[in-house]
This record gives C-alpha cells, sequence and structure tokens, in this order.
C-alpha cells in the first residue's frame, strides 16, 4: 500500500471507528507483527483498527472490501498457530474493546457475549449465578471468546465436556463483504446447514463474529482433584487407559513429565516429586456420592500400573496449589530455556505410551530437550521442544524434531491439531491428514463466504491452494 | 421421472457398471417408495466403489438419487422432486475399528444402530443416542437427519457425538472431514455441516463416532402434575440443580396416556443413570425438588418400557389417531417456554382437533401428533400449531402426514434469510442437485 492510500483509508477509517480507533504510527503497530507464535514469521499490519460496535466492524469491513484490503481479525493475540498474524499485510481488526456481556439467560442455560469478551470474564459472570463455561483453554485469563471460536479453543476440561464448537450455539458474523449474518440459532434443531458448526475453527477465514452465545453448565456439587505419581511415562500412560476402560470420564486428566515436575516445583512450589517419571493430575466433576465411587475406581486403575503414590486434596487450598503447578508449566518453561517451540497434536489414547518413547527418541536423535506437559486423557500431547536461538543450528534442529513429531502422530492415527488450530504454522501438515479433494471440498465452503479470498489470507489452507482461489 | 426410453438405459448402464445382482427393478424397486413415488432402479452396491459408480453415472445423467439406510425415516422432508435410483447402504454395515479405551468407533454408514449398540456393549460402551425407531435406523440416515432422543438431555445431539466422515459427493469423488480422534482443530468442520443436512451434500459412507461409557442402572421416576406449567417449572429446578438426569420429558395428559404412563394430568418422567447409590439420592432430590412445585413422585417399575415409547413418540399416537388423519411433528421453543408453547399449541388447535405432545425440557423440543376428523382440519391444524410456536420465536417441521395432505402442507415452514448461503454451497457441493432433490428445506 502507498503511504498516501495509506493515509486516506487511515482517514476513511476514522470516520467509522473513531480518531482513537486507528492505529497508524509503526511503533504503535509493531506490537501487531505476531501472535503468541513467534517462531515462524512475523508481518506488520498497514493499519489497525478497534471498532467498538458490530456496526463499525461491518463499516470497515465494507470499506476494505471496496478497495480489496485484506483483513485479519484478532482477539487477544494468544493464538499459538499465528492465525492473527497479517502475513498479506492488510488491516488488522482488534476485538477487544467490544467485551461487553450483553445478556446472561440462566433460565435458557446460555450467556451471549461480545467476540472481545475474555474467556474467564465469561466465568467470572455466571458463577455467581451457579453456571460456569466449559472451555478452559491455557489463555483463558487473556484470550477472547472470539479467538476461542476461531480456533475452536479447548482445554484441559474438554475431556468430559468437548471443545468451543460443543459450547457455541450462536453468533453474530460479519461476513467478508461486509454483510451481517447471524449463524446457529439459541433453537435446537433448525432445520439447514449447520453454518455455525462450520464457523467454529474457521480461524477468520469466513468472517468476523462480533457477537457469541455460549451454552452454560450448572456447576457441580463436588470436585475431587487427585495427584497420581508413577515411576515412567509408561506406567502413566497405560493408567490413562486404564481409567477410561473402567467407564469413567475424568473432567480433567493431564500428564506432567519429570522435566517439567522439576521445572514447575523450582518455580511454583506445587508439591509434585522431583524423583517420577510422571504424574497423573485427576480431576473428577459431580455428585458427591458419584465422584467418592469414581475416586475408588480411579485409584485401583492407578494402583494397577504401578503408581507411587495417590494423593487426593483435602482442601480447595490443596487443590488450588495442585493446578497451579499444571497451570504454571508455561511460565517455569520460561526460566529453564531460552526459548521453545510448544506444538500440539492429538494421538488415540491407546497410543499415547508407543508415540511418548517415539518423542524421546526423536529427542534424543536431534539432541533437542522435549518436556511435555499435555491433556492425556483425550491423547492430546503438547511437546516443548526447548532450543537457544543464539546457539547457532539449535532453533533449526528443534523445528526439525518438531517436523518428525507430526509425522509420528499422523502415522499413530492422530490429528497435527487438537487446540492451537493451523494458521500458517501448520499449513504443510494438512496434507498429511487429508488430500487435494478432502481440502478442495472445504475451501467450497470459502469460495461461498469469501470469494475473493480476502478474510485473514494466507492461512490454513496450504500455499498453493490460494492462489487457485484468488485466481 | 424419467421416461421409458431413458429408464431402460439407466438401468443397463446400472448393470453394467455394478453387476446385473445388484440392481434391482419392478417389485424389488417398489420397496423404496418415498412420498408414493418409486425409483427406476434400486442398487445395492457392495462397496466405497460401487456407490462412486453409481453417483458418476447419476450425476452424468442428472439422475434423482436417494440415498436408504434402514427406511425407517424416508417420512421426513418433502416429496422428492425426482427420483429415480435409490443407494441402499445396507451391505456397508461393518465395524471397521472400534478401540474401547479410545471410547471411538470408526463404522460404515449402513450398520444398524442395534447392531452398532449391541458391539459396543460387549465392552460397556454405547453411543449415547435414542432416535424414534431404531429398530431399523442405521447410522448414515441418524447422522443424515441429526436424529436425537430424550438422551440428548445428558448426551447432547449428534453433532456432538460425530468425530469424523467420508463422504462420496454428487460426483462420485470420496472425501474425508473431521478425523478418527476425539479432540481435532485442524482446518474446516465440515463434519457438522453434514450432520443434518439430509443427504444433499453427499452420501455417507463411514464416520467415526464419540462413545461413552454405558451407565450401570437406569432408573425412572414419574412426577405426576396438574398443569403442563406446573410440570415445566419441575422440571427447570430439576435441570439447573446440581443433579445430572439422563432424560426431562414432558408430557401433556394425552400423551401420558397413550404411552400408558399416567391417566389424567400431566407429567415430568425423568431419569438418573450411573451407580447404583448416587441414582437412588438423585432420583430422591428430584422428587423433593418436584415437591416443592406440587408434583407427586414415584419410581416408575420396568421403566425401559417407557423410555421405548418416548424414545419413539410421535409415531405410537398412530393408534391414538388410527380413524382420523393425523400428522406427526417437531418443534423447538427455548427451553423457558417449553411449557407454555405445550400449551399454546393445545389452545391454538382446539377448534381442528386433538394434540398428544412430549418435549424434552432440557433443549425445548417437542414432538407431537395432531388428529383430526379431515384432511382439511389437519392442515388448518398444522399451521395454527406453526402459527403458535413462531409467536413464541419457535418453529414446527412436520415429520410425516398423509400422502395426499403432504402435498399440500409446508413441511419445513419458514427458513431465516442466512438460506441464500446454505442454497450457494448446496450449489457448490451438488451442482446439480441430483441428491435427495427437493426435499430439505426451500425445495433445495
Amino acid at each position: 500500500m502507498t503511504p498516501a492510500a495509506r493515509d486516506r483509508l487511515a482517514q476513511a477509517l476514522r470516520e467509522i471507528v473513531g480518531h482513537d480507533g486507528v492505529i497508524f504510527s509503526p511503533d504503535e503497530l509493531r506490537v501487531y507483527e505476531c501472535d503468541a507464535l513467534t517462531t515462524h514469521h512475523r508481518a506488520m499490519p498497514d493499519l489497525v483498527v478497534l471498532p467498538d460496535s458490530t456496526d463499525q466492524v461491518a463499516g470497515v469491513v465494507r470499506r476494505c472490501a471496496k478497495e480489496d484490503i485484506p483483513i485479519v481479525p484478532r482477539g487477544a493475540g494468544t493464538g499459538l498457530s499465528g492465525g492473527a498474524i497479517p502475513v498479506q499485510g492488510g488491516v488488522l481488526i482488534v476485538l477487544t474493546r467490544m467485551d461487553r456481556i450483553l445478556d446472561i439467560d440462566v433460565a435458557n442455560r446460555t450467556a451471549t457475549v461480545e467476540a472481545g469478551c475474555v474467556n474467564l470474564a465469561i466465568n467470572r459472570a455466571v458463577m455467581p449465578r451457579g453456571f460456569f463455561f466449559a472451555p478452559d483453554p491455557a489463555s483463558q485469563q487473556a484470550s477472547t471468546i472470539g479467538g476461542n471460536v476461531a480456533e475452536n479453543a479447548g482445554g484441559p476440561h474438554c475431556l468430559k465436556y468437548g471443545a468451543t464448537t460443543n459450547h457455541v450455539v450462536a453468533a453474530r458474523v460479519v461476513l467478508p463483504d461486509g454483510e451481517i449474518a447471524a449463524f446457529g440459532c439459541r433453537l435446537a434443531d433448525r432445520p439447514g446447514y449447520d453454518l455455525m458448526g462450520v464457523f467454529v475453527g474457521s480461524e477468520g477465514t469466513l468472517g468476523i463474529c462480533t457477537e457469541v452465545t455460549v451454552r452454560l453448565l450448572p456447576l457441580p456439587q463436588a470436585v475431587k482433584t487427585i495427584l497420581a505419581v508413577f515411576r515412567t511415562i509408561d506406567d502413566a500412560s497405560n493408567a490413562v487407559s486404564a481409567i477410561i476402560a473402567r467407564g469413567i470420564v475424568p473432567v480433567a486428566l493431564e500428564m506432567i513429565d519429570q522435566e517439567t515436575t522439576r521445572a514447575v516445583e523450582a518455580y511454583a512450589k506445587a508439591g509434585y516429586p522431583l524423583d517420577a517419571g510422571a504424574v497423573l493430575l485427576i480431576e473428577l466433576e459431580g455428585l458427591q456420592t458419584e465422584i467418592a465411587m469414581e475416586a475408588v475406581e480411579v485409584e485401583a486403575a492407578c494402583r494397577a500400573h504401578a503408581c507411587l503414590d495417590f494423593k487426593v486434596a483435602r482442601s480447595e487450598a490443596e487443590r488450588t496449589l495442585l493446578w497451579k503447578g499444571r497451570k504454571s508449566a508455561a511460565g517455569a518453561f520460561g526460566r529453564m530455556t531460552r526459548n521453545y517451540y510448544h506444538q500440539d497434536a492429538v494421538v488415540p489414547r491407546t497410543k499415547l505410551a508407543a508415540v511418548l518413547r517415539e518423542i524421546a527418541a526423536i529427542g534424543e536423535a536431534y539432541g533437542v530437550r522435549v518436556p511435555n506437559v499435555f491433556h492425556a486423557g483425550d491423547g492430546n500431547i503438547h511437546p516443548l521442544l526447548c532450543y537457544d536461538a543464539r546457539v547457532p543450528g539449535q532453533f533449526e534442529r528443534a523445528m526439525a524434531a518438531g517436523d518428525e513429531i507430526m509425522r509420528c502422530c499422523i502415522r499413530a492415527g492422530g490429528t497435527v491439531s487438537g487446540e492451537h488450530g493451523i494458521g500458517i504454522e501448520k499449513r504443510d501438515y494438512l496434507r498429511l491428514m487429508y488430500s487435494d479433494e478432502d481440502l478442495a471440498t472445504m475451501r467450497r465452503i470459502q469460495q461461498v463466504l469469501d470469494p475473493r479470498g480476502r478474510c485473514n489470507p494466507g492461512k490454513i489452507f496450504p500455499e498453493t491452494g490460494h492462489a487457485e482461489v484468488r485466481a | 421421472m424419467t421416461n421409458a426410453r431413458a429408464a431402460v438405459r439407466t438401468v443397463e448402464a446400472l448393470r453394467e457398471a455394478l453387476g446385473a445382482d445388484n440392481v434391482l427393478t419392478g417389485a424389488g424397486a417398489a420397496a423404496y417408495r418415498v412420498a408414493g413415488a418409486e425409483p427406476t432402479a434400486a442398487v445395492v452396491p457392495r462397496d466405497e466403489a460401487d456407490i462412486s459408480r453409481t453417483l458418476a453415472l447419476a450425476f452424468r445423467d442428472g439422475l434423482g438419487v436417494i440415498p436408504w439406510g434402514g427406511g425407517a425415516h424416508q417420512s421426513l422432508g418433502r416429496p422428492p422432486s425426482r427420483y429415480d435410483v435409490t443407494l441402499d447402504l445396507a451391505r456397508l454395515n461393518r465395524v471397521v475399528a472400534y478401540e474401547p479405551a479410545d471410547m471411538t468407533a470408526t463404522v460404515q454408514a449402513g450398520i444398524r444402530l442395534t447392531d452398532l449398540q449391541q458391539r459396543l456393549g460387549a465392552a460397556d460402551q454405547f453411543w449415547p443416542l435414542d432416535p424414534p425407531l431404531a429398530d431399523r435406523a442405521t447410522v448414515g440416515g441418524i447422522v443424515a437427519a441429526s436424529l436425537a432422543g430424550p438422551l440428548r438431555c445428558r448426551y447432547g445431539s449428534v453433532r456432538d457425538l460425530v468425530l469424523g466422515v467420508r463422504m462420496a459427493h454428487a460426483d462420485g469423488t470420496v472425501t474425508t472431514a473431521g478425523s478418527r480422534v476425539v479432540k481435532n482443530a485442524t482446518a474446516y468442520d465440515l463434519t457438522k455441516l453434514y450432520t443434518g443436512s439430509y443427504g444433499t451434500l453427499g452420501v455417507l459412507l463411514e464416520t467415526t463416532l464419540r462413545l461413552q461409557p454405558r451407565p450401570a442402572v437406569e432408573r425412572g421416576w414419574l412426577l405426576r402434575g396438574t398443569t403442563i406449567e406446573q410440570c415445566h417449572e419441575a422440571a427447570t429446578r430439576i435441570l439447573g440443580s446440581h443433579l445430572a438426569p439422563n432424560r426431562v420429558e414432558l408430557l401433556d395428559e394425552a400423551c401420558a396416556g397413550v404411552c400408558g404412563i399416567s391417566e389424567a394430568g400431566s407429567a415430568l418422567v425423568v431419569s438418573f443413570a450411573g451407580v447404583g447409590e448416587a441414582v437412588q439420592d438423585q432420583g430422591e432430590s428430584a422428587g423433593t425438588l418436584a415437591g416443592e412445585h406440587g408434583l407427586r413422585a414415584a419410581e416408575v417399575k420396568n421403566s425401559a418400557d417407557m423410555w421405548r415409547a418416548l424414545q419413539d413418540w410421535p409415531w405410537p399416537a398412530h393408534g391414538w389417531a388410527s380413524s382420523a388423519v393425523s400428522v406427526l411433528w417437531r418443534g423447538s421453543v427455548l427451553p423457558s417456554d417449553a411449557g407454555k408453547a405445550m400449551h399454546a399449541v393445545r389452545d391454538a388447535t382446539s377448534g381442528h382437533g386433538d394434540v398428544a405432545i412430549a418435549a424434552t425440557a432440557s433443549h425445548g423440543v417437542l414432538r407431537g401428533a395432531l388428529r383430526a376428523s379431515t384432511g382439511d382440519l389437519a392442515a388448518r391444524g398444522v399451521a395454527a400449531a406453526r402459527e403458535a410456536l413462531t409467536s413464541l420465536g419457535g418453529f414446527l417441521v412436520v415429520m410425516e402426514a398423509p400422502k395426499a395432505l403432504r402435498a399440500t402442507l409446508d413441511v419445513w415452514g419458514p427458513m431465516p434469510a442466512e438460506v441464500k448461503w446454505m442454497r450457494e454451497i448446496r450449489a457448490a457441493f451438488d451442482p446439480k442437485g441430483i441428491l435427495n432433490p427437493g426435499r430439505f428445506i426451500d425445495a433445495i
């Protein structure tokens, strides 16, 4: 974009979103050159706008459509696959000003919020009324519901409750031409194609949601949090399958390996043992009587796999501490390694032990440390590839190891992302899962809603595919 | 319908592509009647390749194709605008992969639900759906029509329980969407788009299902009240509490009577499932909560029969309406309006006929039968019932009606503005409109 064109556009957008709603100076724009994916690619937007209403979003989108300028939606910028990086420049539409809670409908167990509303803010608003919103990505203190919808965010509690897609019933969406549409419906089983279902996880390529209606669940009567300690990762993995095989579905079933427990203990003092090969953090929710019986079953399953210690949190303080360890893993890694690349993949639960062994071998072969802390219950692993960007060759080795890990997960029958999405990070891995025809079929939806490929271009689909659409 | 010569050509081409044994005509094809229309030929493919071949041929010649599972729910939708070939998936009935500890199963679309549940039951698991007429229903049909029953209260609907699919598209191309694991965030989730698309975007070949542990016991309680509103209040209390009911069904007096559940007044029936002690506790707590709204609670012995009737509802109403014209329908309102909606439909239809209604309180889904002495009165009754639900912000869909009446009824009702995108999606997936032509919304 020429400086003159940029000036003109900025002026036009200021008329829509107000003077303070347009970010123009290069210094301020630099903040937006990447999201939480810092290992791959950075790109500066031409402009950033901060709309305050659906109408303003629609106005901005219409204006950009008129001039064929790419638009890229962004929430809090916590995404881990680069979905909010403006790889082709254009206008970055940041929704953080739209953070209002519009409606809490206890009788129908729904809440309607603006897209910039932070995940945890929904829970703060509905918990006093006896309800909660289930998806709990690690970023939930910062990430917005709009971003959660775009990436189909997950979290530890997905094991029982499912991911964002299972908890979003409707959304107001500004389509790539600026039209405002209503996807989904608060009514069950309305006839028609499930546009809402396709929109969730579409990573901002089909439009920008500005309001989201989510499903609320009643708070459980009781919660029990357990720490089970194992000598080896194999034992812990087998215990995971054994718990499920007994017909127990915990709300969360997290595995933390030895390298991580050590890092976490040095940082957060959660009371994890330092000599264990792996620990499982297990949470049960429901009726008091029910989870008491489930805990007995869970203990038996763990003991059958050489569990060294089985500790049930006896107070809310103990429970919080156990979770603090899990939740501070990212912070702990920050102190343990200069740089890291946070991966995301899913394998069938029953393949966990074998895949984790293979990942350890890959790490060794490439000379890369790969601690792992992840959602074991649904086979959603998060290998962390550690490197020091200052040492020549380390970054490349970490990336090469990461590539091998992705291939290993696919061979095991898994998928290349469980909750972080594809963004720019994993575009080339999609072909490991899907044929050209599979991808072309998905792109039919894009051709209907964004025929000119202007909405978050360069995301999800492998490079060549996009050229076809634009032609 | 094609003219006679074209029909002969179609049959010859199919026989050549698939072998004469796999192509039925005459009386064999007549068994696949839909809304009075008979296909020229019914194909019973041996495998996916047969399906692709059939579709490629139909696509080339612009033939109308109806995919067929168990035929249990072919009454749904509008009459086909064109019907040449049936694609009967009966032979695609294998369990492709099942690993109990993964709590997923990959199955072919033609597998009967009852066969699948039996297989999963050996590992104390199940696919937690209880659609109506389940004896004949296949997994493919259940996904295509997104058919859930009262169990959705606890386990969600079909879209929550399908993880991935293989589809044959209108031109015979086969693609995959979703995955075989329980969590997936890779590109567009077309699995959702296909679920509930009534076979208009492709023929489902194979699907990976999310399974659940089958509870050791399920027990049911009957909570009797005077008015439906009173029962609805009690249902809302139970659903907003920490109890985790399996099913919460509101029944008007007629439905409760036809199902042999109670003789007078409205009823709320609930069930809890899991381990013994917790089930007992929850049943008692529900009884206490309902008691505060003036309902009388009693456990239902042998509740399986009751659930069976309610799972099939409104089809059991056929006997009740035997000497009259009957229309089966479903509708939705917000859950908070479920009681009001049942009342409103009864009032609105009272000059035209009688209604018998059950509602899944957690989701605001009503399933009803309307009986009237003439077709004309039945049509007016449907319009009045639709108007009553629409004025509460809801909708009504006709599920089954006598042939003569059906042609005059608006099966799906008015569509929202977003239907224009659906129309474009349909055109992108099936440009010649050969799959279930004319049967879905907007005559798609």
